[in-house]
């Protein structure tokens, strides 16, 4: 219970974040920002169903764990680790070949990390791991 | 490998959120197990099994899947 009510606190502060950092006017409103405060917005939303998955399992009385559930998380993580080399492979090509700044291409590969995650996540969980 | 934890559900008539209290996980893991998405370890096989009163042999069936290491 402690971690799924940690995971609600810790999505609120990423929207209070995100929300002041539009509101302070820091967004400038181009594509490429709005396509970032968006993907952060689809990440919360994902954490947020977790931590609801999590409190229905306990309102039912089942364990919020079990093997099931760390495997997957297990799996999609070293998943989601090897993808994410070659993802920042392309941001290291990518920055040779355009002016954006360096921060901005560090977000957008952290960024990315995430989404490759939720990816990784749901394919684990649509296809299976039947011998893992 | 494919089990037959639906039929024998099926047969005791409880819901797959019955079987999972029992044996201890979600009821999404039973879900899991039903689609054949998922091998169980060792102790929740033998979990399952315990409750249909079966050994686990009769619960979870080795067949002779491609790239399979032949027994013995």
């Amino acid at each position: 219970m402690k971690r799924t009510i940690l995971m609600f606190i810790i999505s609120a502060l990423v929207v209070a974040s995100l929300a002041l950092w539009v509101l302070k006017g820091h967004v400038a409103g181009n594509t490429r920002e709005m396509i970032m405060v968006g993907t952060a917005f689809v990440i919360v939303g994902f954490a947020v169903f977790l931590g609801v998955s999590r409190l229905r399992s306990h309102k039912l009385r089942e364990p919020a764990e079990d093997e099931l559930s760390k495997k997957v998380m297990t799996r999609t993580s070293s998943l989601a680790y090897y993808i994410s080399i070659y993802l920042w492979l392309f941001v290291m090509y990518v920055s040779d070949k355009t002016t954006l700044p360096s921060h901005s291409l560090i977000g957008a590969g952290i960024l990315g990390m995430t989404v490759v995650f939720l990816l990784c996540w749901i394919g684990v969980r649509a296809f299976g791991m039947k011998n893992v | 490998m494919y089990n037959r934890i639906k039929e024998l559900r099926a047969k005791a008539d409880i819901s797959q959120q019955e079987l999972a209290l029992r044996v201890g996980v979600r009821r999404e893991t039973i879900v899991f197990l039903e689609k054949g998405k998922y091998n169980p370890s060792l102790r929740l096989a033998h979990d399952v099994a315990h409750y249909f009163g079966l050994p686990i042999e009769e619960v979870f069936v080795f067949d002779d899947e491609p790239g399979g290491r032949p027994l013995g």
